[in-house]
């Protein structure tokens, strides 16, 4: 027998809230890191990209991956930096600010779209409640 | 042994399991960012879940709500495996369940009451 269930619409917004806020914190290291030209390994930081997938069924989403972001990587001419090459031009991150702040404003929002799922889903069971009165 | 399948019995332990469950929650919301913390939970309905027979009589003893550290959530690199998220989505399911039982606990004490007033 199954004592406790009919709280699912709960847990899934749950974890869409912590599937977008770890996506947060994947964009904050992007825009930290944007003008990071050494990642520790003899290169410049590569952007990060949170990959969701979704569980099986009804179940809410996961943050399944954190991908490195592939795309080539700009040269600027920079002479006499520290990490500059023969030629004087140094790799810099992949990172592109306007995107990351339009990716950030998505997230955020997901993330208060989950939110409104919870406190709408709290308040129906709030009103089946008030048949017990 | 202290069989019971009075609905009061079973709904006060409910709603004493939801309250020492609120104060789990707290205080892994408080230890949100203590190094090393693992959240604790309270284990309740999966007791009642195996206390409860055909009759649907329960052994008082046997769902005593108990604390344990289920140890499941991912662990952040300073030890600690507190999800601010997750112990709100556990509080909102929480104070449901507890508005549900105190509900019903209320329905049955308006009957008593109205069978104490008949005339």
């Amino acid at each position: 027998m199954e004592v406790n269930n009919g709280f699912g619409p709960i847990d899934i917004a749950i974890s869409g809230m912590r599937a977008q806020s770890k996506k947060i914190g994947v964009i904050s290291s992007n825009v930290a890191n944007a003008q990071a030209t050494d990642n520790g390994k003899g290169g410049p930081y590569r952007r990060l990209e949170a990959l969701f997938k979704a569980d099986d069924d009804i179940g809410g989403v996961t943050l399944d991956e954190i991908a490195a972001d592939m795309s080539e990587l700009p040269r600027i001419l920079r002479p006499g930096h520290p990490h500059a090459d023969e030629q004087g031009y140094i790799t810099m991150p992949n990172v592109d600010l306007p995107i990351e702040m339009i990716n950030l404003t998505v997230a955020a929002r997901a993330y208060q779209a989950n939110v409104a799922v919870l406190k709408r889903y709290q308040r129906m069971v709030e009103t089946t409640l008030e048949l017990l009165r | 042994m202290s069989q019971t399948s009075n609905i009061v019995d079973i709904l006060e332990a409910g709603i004493k399991a939801e309250s020492l469950r609120q104060k789990a929650i707290a205080n892994n919301i408080a230890n949100l960012q203590t190094p090393g913390y693992r959240r604790i939970d309270v284990k309740f309905e999966e007791l009642l879940d195996k206390a409860m027979d055909s009759r649907g009589a329960v052994d008082l003893d046997e769902i005593k709500p108990v604390i344990h550290q289920p140890k499941q959530t991912p662990v952040k690199s300073n030890g600690n495996d507190v999800n601010l998220e997750y112990e709100v989505g556990e509080m909102v399911k929480n104070t449901l369940r507890h508005k549900a039982y105190v509900r019903l606990l209320n329905g049955k004490y308006r009957k008593m009451e109205a069978a104490i007033n008949v005339k």
